[in-house]
């Protein structure tokens, strides 16, 4: 009220200052395209750069000035990439890890979100700061008794040493509950009075509800899942178990110097993850800042 | 089912007086709160089996194993008391002959220099992104920006141990204003640096959305009352933006100082910890301890330190960025 005073108070000085500020916003703008101008070449080149370069060959994969387009063109380090079949395996491997995560993820976290948001019962609370102080323990810490919990029930080298740990974040239950404690009341209440039971409330009801939740929740788990190495790394010890970071490690300690196969392999790893992010990337910029609205 | 449950508690609830039905229902949980219960359990189940068996158990596992002397598959784990602690302490007499301690310093070198980097960096995007004023061209930039934080470190790593390669495109780029670049990654001088760039330029993007959402929740009404007063962009900046921005300035550096330390996946991926140990980070040490010399006690009891350097440097943060604390 009072800020709005004030403003109509001095509306005419404002009115005369307003003139003289226009040129320097102009200057303003210009200063700001140029500067975005900057960051997209950084932020876009090494993309740019590295796909075209993975059609060089090895003898121009280092030139000196550096081309932007390859000269000659070759397929070579794809087919080379292919031609291992060990290679095909890691792109399975990771599929089958990150799509696992995924689906376990979504279920078991809307799940929990369920429970902690619509449900009335004792150690609500308890459980809710639980997952709220767990986001914030650095998790690569417990690498050590995450793997020796993972080599006594003897599960290493096995998918379920990946998705086990994997299936149920506290992010993604946290994001969850964000999502479910805004729903009208109303509706379970007229669920429950036609005789539905709990899940049928959560799968038919809440569900639908939440889909752009479930999303966001599914995509980070598959990001999460298909970018690691860390948990790779030490879980996985035979050649045909690797997922595709974990698989591209060895690779680059076979072709140290090759680096048109390198970036030829990368491709592998990046563009899925880039044509999800284009398809997707309201969910994972939504994904991406609920961290920010908690704080 | 439910229906016929909360009438069967209807139907026993019209022969008690409602007094006793209060107490009833306060002192011990009827069938319906029973069955409510059971079902959110039944809901928590796996998650709560995650969060017990990955997260609060594998806490108090790793506190206990670092008091223990533990090799797998050689001896039987042997009770040491503090030895691994007293053992580390002791090796920071001469903190550069310890890997452990040149892990910690090369850390500390790496967070301070990545945190204050990025923090700068993103909090600039986040303003020029604001700036924009079509909707639209701001959410292609917002794209472009974020797409660094997409993609895995690890094809990151493969691309940029190519652009490090001294006929790389970063030489290439340096020789262009007669600047001679080094062998980055194989000199212990600019190994560290190449990796914090490198890092900067992954992690930014996503700091960057955190301080877009909080300047767009920002009132309007300040910043037109700061103006009227006459206040020009910088001062505008500098005396109204950045103060309302400290809890979202302090989620932001503590974030990124809890993932730079635990900074693994290029340094094992791109350098090995080399060369002479100069990118060697704390847990590089702790899983070379552990999965290179099978000392799985001793790593545990540097996975402590590095979780109460990093508790300790956060509280120190809280304590002098966020004015809620």
């Amino acid at each position: 009220m009072a800020q709005a005073q004030v403003r109509a108070n001095v509306r005419p000085a404002v009115r005369l200052a307003e003139t003289p500020p226009r040129r320097p916003f102009r200057w303003m703008n210009v200063f700001i395209y140029v500067m975005l101008g900057i960051f997209t070449i950084t932020s876009l080149g090494p993309f740019i750069f590295s796909f075209f370069s993975s059609f060089k060959t090895f003898s121009h994969i280092l030139d000196f000035p550096p081309t932007l387009f390859p000269q000659p063109w070759t397929w070579d380090n794809f087919a080379t990439i292919l031609s291992d079949p060990a290679f095909l395996r890691w792109i399975l491997n990771s599929f089958i890890y990150a799509v696992g995560a995924a689906i376990l993820n979504v279920l078991f976290s809307a799940m929990a979100g369920y429970a902690l948001s619509r449900l009335r019962f004792p150690g609500k609370e308890v459980v809710f700061l639980l997952t709220l102080a767990v986001m914030m323990v650095p998790i690569p810490i417990l690498v050590i008794p995450k793997f020796l919990i993972m080599n006594s029930l003897r599960l290493t080298n096995t998918f379920f040493a990946l998705l086990i740990p994997a299936m149920a974040q506290p992010f993604s239950v946290f994001l969850m509950v964000q999502f479910m404690k805004g729903l009208p009341r109303e509706l379970e209440e007229s669920a429950m009075i036609d005789g539905a039971s709990y899940w049928r409330i959560f799968s038919q009801v809440i569900l639908p509800l939440v889909k752009p939740a479930l999303t966001a929740v599914a995509i980070l788990s598959f990001q999460a899942a298909w970018n690691d190495f860390l948990w790779p790394l030490l879980v996985l010890d035979s050649r045909d178990m690797y997922t595709l970071p974990l698989g591209l490690y060895f690779f680059e300690r076979d072709h140290y110097t090759q680096y048109n196969l390198l970036i030829a392999g990368s491709m592998f790893n990046t563009i899925p993850m880039l044509i999800l992010f284009f398809i997707f990337q309201r969910y994972f910029i939504e994904g991406a800042t609920t961290g920010a609205v908690k704080g | 089912m439910s229906t016929q449950s909360s009438s069967a508690a209807a139907a026993t609830g019209i022969h008690v007086t409602p007094a006793t039905a209060a107490r009833r229902s306060s002192r011990q949980p009827t069938g319906k709160q029973r069955r409510e219960t059971l079902t959110a359990y039944l809901f928590l189940m796996p998650y709560l089996i995650v969060l017990g068996v990955f997260t609060v158990f594998a806490t108090i596992y790793v506190l206990g194993l670092s008091l223990f002397k533990l090799d797998i598959g050689f001896t039987a784990p042997q009770f040491v008391g503090i030895q691994n602690y007293q053992l580390l302490f002791q090796q920071l007499s001469a903190p550069f002959d310890s890997d452990f301690w040149t892990s910690m310093i090369n850390i500390l070198k790496f967070t301070v220099v990545v945190v204050i980097g990025e923090t700068i960096l993103a909090l600039l995007l986040a303003v020029l992104l604001q700036n924009i004023p079509a909707i639209k061209t701001r959410g292609i930039f917002r794209t472009i920006l974020y797409m660094p934080a997409v993609t895995s470190s690890v094809a990151i790593s493969l691309i940029f141990l190519w652009f490090y390669n001294p006929q790389g495109v970063i030489n290439y780029l340096l020789s262009l204003v007669h600047i001679p670049g080094p062998h980055w990654l194989e000199d212990p001088l600019f190994a560290l640096p190449a990796l914090m760039l490198l890092n900067i330029w992954t992690t930014t993007a996503t700091f960057m959305l955190y301080f877009l959402a909080a300047l767009q929740d920002l009132p309007t009404e300040l910043f037109e009352a700061a103006r009227v007063d006459g206040a020009g962009p910088f001062q505008l900046f500098t005396n109204v933006t950045i103060p309302l921005l400290r809890p979202a300035l302090f989620l932001v550096i503590a974030l990124a100082t809890i993932g730079a330390f635990q900074m693994f996946d290029q340094a094992k991926f791109m350098t090995e910890g080399g060369p002479l140990n100069s990118t060697l980070t704390p847990l590089l040490q702790i899983y070379n301890t552990a999965f290179r010399d099978n000392h799985f006690g001793l790593a545990s009891a540097m996975s402590v330190l590095l979780f109460i350097l990093i508790f300790v440097v956060t509280i120190i943060q809280r304590r002098f960025i966020d004015v809620n604390a």
